[in-house]
């Protein structure tokens, strides 16, 4: 909202120079967004708020600097040229839908010469960004930047009849409106209507027909009130939003309504015109002034601050409210109807707090009165999870949770995806089901930019259908793995990811967060190639997947490299018990350890050695780890090569040699009678 | 003499050709043996051989036959030190080139400066909630005092999935839903995404983060609001930093103030700056004390209690901290973007 420093003076004398009055506006919230010098004037964009209506025009401005500043507002007088002819003559006003329209105002002009307004007019509107159309017009965008009170001019000549009605439209009623657009009603609308159509929809816009031209020499003019959601739901079925309309919608002033229609007669009077004897006004349920209790010891505990009340009082009373104090410190104010926004206590203690000043309120600590102790370690479990990734090497994305619905169906997340009623773009129109696609969208996006290797991860919510009307969001972990590792370096040469960069990324997320046991199944996924994929199960329930991209999905997206990735249901994961944490001796017997080479069927999974060694009983094996694993020349084919290392330690004492032999034995009879392993 | 001589040349050429093949300690050591082995060695047998010899012969022999001693002798320690590598590594060859570096994955901007901002509320004794994204109308406007059809839900433009659900626009619906099962007092900071229908441009995106701060106890005043923003704004920000608060409107706080830190990259120097467009001020956050309505809307009596609460954009207090012109740089995932932030 743009407001004229000359025009603030047309109702308080101000003493203060532009800047010092932008910094008046700031303190009391009417913040000033930006100020431009004129030839003879200074222009302030305000930010105003969705209950304010009542600085939507330069009175309501100028009463809140006249409070801030302990000045009075001007009173302004606004004299008319009567007819003979009392305005009951010449019209007739029929309000149809009081609930709409609980007041409407009217009265006619005659001998109006439509013309370019003088210097001051023009001058006013100009300085606020308005452009100068004609005297009419003129004047009732003057008025509504006045007063915050929209007005309608009509050519009254134009009207058919002499009866004036505020219905609702009729279905199948039309109207092209002064923009010129041809406009459906639809019967929930509010319209001004002459004996046989719409002639303007109300507190919108005005019809094009019975608007002003320049050969129109008597004029009606209404001013009215509407009810505020009836003017927002017209306003935005019809994609319009006027100054009107924008007004009423945030609660216009009833009382507003005739001061506007007398203002806006008596300039066109001083234009040479002459008004219709006596002002229509319709109002069958004038509204009662909202009565608000006051407490000054509950503006002190609401503020943490003393303040007097005589600066209550006299802050209250600038701003138009009533103050009758019931006894001391306690007032009943009466709420002037241009304050939609003052309806309880609160309300009137911000107002003391606004001209108080935020600034002159002192700061404190928030006092602590006892200590509540986390009640969920859920978000650390989190944190840590992406540490041991970042130590993985792995850079944390976040991608947004909208999604291209054709993008998911390529997917086949095989979740109900969830659409958005009233998306920006297709393109992100849907909810996402999986985090990996968003993942692989990065890939691309960095192969694209130079990178060599990306290794990212997300953690985010995915969302779905679980039936019909019940919707799920579910924290999910997406890693993802593709390219180069490292660089070549004087050292090293240049390290490629793969499967098991992933893998021991995800085992480590597992077992660093304490959740075991944790073990894998093949799976066939339709984002993974067959037979390339693994089912993740803590405590034998599944919670994810991993494996190698399909290759049908990297075609899609010009992937060469293989891209391996893995998704976790951190819900599902995160509700599960984790092993406790419990300290272990240090071992203070040396351990030791025993070599095992052998050949193996290439068909026999390392898995199937893992679970005949586990089928053992032997209470000193501590761990085994495979050190080598290769086929080739010296290996006869359909064979692997196996190197395991095998550790042994007994807590309490040193072991013996025979008993470290007895357990290989063991390990070599099992292996030999399970899976025929040869010794090399 | 001349048998002498010759079978000195041959195994002085015999020598040469088997040590040119020479690969480990160990053949060094057989070559070794099999020239100056005690009992059989080649050399030691051409000296049982000299001692034969008539004395003038052996003038002439011995000076020879010591000659290729030594040349055998030097060239056997030489590859002794050369196959001692073990030994000769213990010593940096060129100290001077570049060390092997570990890489560390970067945590995303925004987690980053989220945690910054979580960890200052913790030491103030708040703990952290989340709830959750898709929300109602009731728990994203009306129980936070946005009347149906009231202009006020223009600026948080909505997300609908249907009639009854919508994409969060704040993280305030937490406040109730955490009101709703707690008693006070209450303080609380609630981190988390949010949505709004805007079109992409360089400050607005459909999605962001936000972070909500929540008090609620008997005594609580605006007062104690300034103290703690001020606190944590100083705390995130530095100590010399700026702040002003101005009244401005919220539905579901009153009274309601917007803070506005002092602009960091001009001081309200620069009339052009980028950053502040030349105010000398950011706006920073909202907040206000809790409005009454919401205490009723949650069954907690206005009269006895009261409370504070602020919303801060994640992302734009990010982008000002860090001087990210553009807001979209956090949701492309530029690893050259991301991988800046695991200096911080």
């Amino acid at each position: 909202m743009k407001i004229s420093y000359a025009w603030l003076k047309e109702y308080v004398n101000l003493n203060l120079s532009p800047e010092e009055l932008a910094s008046s506006l700031n303190q009391i919230g009417l913040m000033v967004e930006s100020l431009s010098q004129l030839e003879e004037d200074t222009v302030y964009e305000i930010e105003t708020y969705a209950n304010r209506p009542d600085t939507l025009g330069h009175l309501g401005v100028a009463r809140e600097v006249a409070t801030l500043l302990g000045l009075s507002l001007k009173s302004r007088n606004w004299p008319l040229r009567e007819l003979a002819k009392p305005t009951s003559e010449l019209v007739d006003i029929n309000i149809l839908d009081p609930q709409l329209c609980p007041r409407y105002c009217g009265l006619v002009v005659t001998g109006v010469k439509v013309g370019p307004s003088p210097d001051w007019l023009r001058k006013r509107l100009e300085a606020v960004g308005l452009r100068p159309i004609n005297n009419v017009v003129d004047v009732s965008n003057y008025v509504c930047f006045s007063l915050g009170q929209p007005i309608h001019t009509f050519d009254f000549k134009k009207l058919r009849g002499s009866r004036i009605k505020i219905r609702k439209a009729r279905k199948g009623e039309t109207i092209r409106t002064l923009e010129g657009t041809q406009v459906e009603l639809t019967p929930e609308m509010l319209v001004i209507a002459d004996e046989t159509t719409p002639v303007a929809i109300a507190g919108v816009i005005g019809g094009e027909e019975s608007g002003i031209t320049d050969s129109t020499t008597e004029v009606f003019i209404e001013s009215a009130n509407f009810n505020p959601v009836s003017i927002r739901l017209t306003a935005k079925k019809l994609g319009l939003s006027t100054d009107a309309s924008y007004r009423f919608e945030r609660g216009a002033d009833p009382n507003a309504a005739p001061l506007a229609a007398i203002m806006a007669a008596s300039l066109l009077c001083e234009f040479g015109a002459r008004a219709s004897r006596g002002l229509l006004d319709v109002y069958p349920a004038p509204r009662k002034p909202r009565a608000v209790t006051l407490r000054l010891r509950r503006i002190n505990e609401l503020l943490g601050v003393e303040v007097e009340p005589d600066f209550v009082v006299k802050t209250l009373s600038g701003l138009g409210l009533k103050l009758k104090e019931q006894s001391p410190g306690l007032w009943t104010a009466e709420i002037p109807s241009y304050r939609v926004d003052l309806e309880r206590e609160a309300d009137l203690v911000e107002e003391v707090a606004r001209f108080y000043g935020y600034d002159r309120i002192p700061s404190a600590v928030t006092p602590v009165k006892s200590f509540e102790l986390p009640a969920d370690r859920e978000k650390d479990r989190v944190w840590r999870l992406k540490e041991v990734l970042f130590h993985h090497g792995f850079d944390e994305v976040i991608n947004f949770s909208f999604t291209d619905p054709e993008k998911e169906q390529l997917w086949q997340t095989g979740c109900q995806s969830i659409r958005l009623q009233n998306p920006i773009s297709t393109k992100l129109s849907a909810l996402r089901t999986s985090l990996l696609p968003g993942l692989v969208d990065n890939a691309v996006w960095n192969f694209n930019r130079e990178a060599e290797g990306v290794h990212i991860f997300e953690v985010g919510n995915i969302y779905f259908w679980e039936q019909e009307e019940v919707h799920r969001e579910k924290l999910s972990l997406g890693i993802l793995t593709t390219g180069l590792r490292s660089g070549r370096t004087w050292k090293e040469p240049e390290k490629e990811t793969d499967f098991f960069v992933l893998k021991g990324a995800v085992e480590d997320v597992l077992n660093y967060l304490g959740y075991e046991p944790v073990s894998f199944e093949p799976a066939t996924h339709p984002f993974f190639e067959p037979e390339q994929a693994l089912k993740i199960l803590v405590k034998n329930e599944p919670v994810g997947v991993l494996g190698l991209l399909s290759a049908a999905l990297a075609r899609n997206y010009d992937l060469e490299r293989p891209v391996f990735c893995a998704e976790i249901d951190l819900g599902e994961l995160l509700r599960k018990q984790p092993r406790p944490f419990a300290f272990q001796p240090v071992p203070r017997y040396p351990g030791t350890s025993r070599d095992l080479s052998f050949l193996v069927d290439e068909n026999v999974s390392y898995q199937q050695l893992q679970q005949q060694l586990q089928k053992l009983n032997l209470p000193y094996l501590e761990k085994y780890q495979v050190y080598d694993r290769f086929r080739g020349k010296s290996v006869p084919p359909g064979k692997i090569s196996y190197s395991v290392r095998f550790y042994f330690r007994q807590a309490g004492r040193t072991l013996q040699t025979e008993e470290v032999d007895r357990a290989m034995q063991e390990i070599t009879a099992q292996l030999k009678a399970s899976l025929k392993i040869q010794l090399r | 003499m001349s048998t002498l001589q010759e079978k000195i040349n041959h195994y002085r050429q015999l020598f040469t050709d088997l040590v040119s093949r020479v690969k480990e300690a160990r053949e060094a050591e057989e070559l070794r043996q099999l020239f100056l082995g005690r009992k059989k060695g080649h050399l030691t047998l051409l000296f049982e051989e000299f001692k034969n010899l008539g004395p003038e012969e052996k003038k002439t022999a011995g000076r020879v036959l010591n000659e290729l001693k030594s040349e055998i002798q030097n060239r056997l320690a030489e590859l002794e030190q050369k196959f001692q590598a073990p030994a000769r590594a213990r010593l940096i060859e060129d100290p001077t080139l570049p060390g092997q570096q570990l890489y560390w994955g970067s945590p995303h901007p925004i987690t980053l400066f989220q945690r910054e901002i979580e960890k200052i509320f913790i030491s103030m004794g708040f703990s952290v909630e989340e709830g959750p994204e898709i929300e109602t109308d009731y728990y994203n406007f009306e129980a936070l005092n946005f009347p149906l059809h009231h202009p006020a839900r223009d600026s948080w433009d909505t997300l609908y999935i249907n009639d009854k659900l919508l994409l969060r626009t704040h993280t305030s619906p937490v406040q109730i839903r955490v009101m709703e099962k707690k008693k006070p007092p209450i303080r609380i900071i609630i981190p988390g995404k949010v949505f709004r229908r805007e079109t992409p441009d360089p400050t607005h995106l459909p999605m962001f983060y936000q972070v909500e701060g929540l008090v609620v106890d008997r005594g609580i005043t605006f007062a104690h609001l300034k103290g703690t923003l001020e606190y944590f704004i100083k705390a995130l920000f530095g100590e010399k930093i700026k702040l002003r608060f101005r009244p401005s409107f919220f539905p579901f706080t009153e009274p309601s103030a917007e803070v506005d830190i002092e602009c960091i990259v001009c001081s309200g120097r620069d009339p052009e700056c980028r950053v502040c467009g030349g105010s000398g001020w950011k706006e920073i956050l909202g907040a206000g004390l809790v409005d009454p309505q919401v205490f009723k809307n949650v069954n907690i009596d206005p009269e006895i209690y009261s409370g504070w609460a602020f919303g801060l954009g994640i992302d734009r207090t990010a982008m000002f901290a860090f001087q990210i012109p553009e807001i979209r740089y956090f949701y492309e995932n530029d690893l050259r973007f991301l991988r800046q932030f695991n200096r911080r």
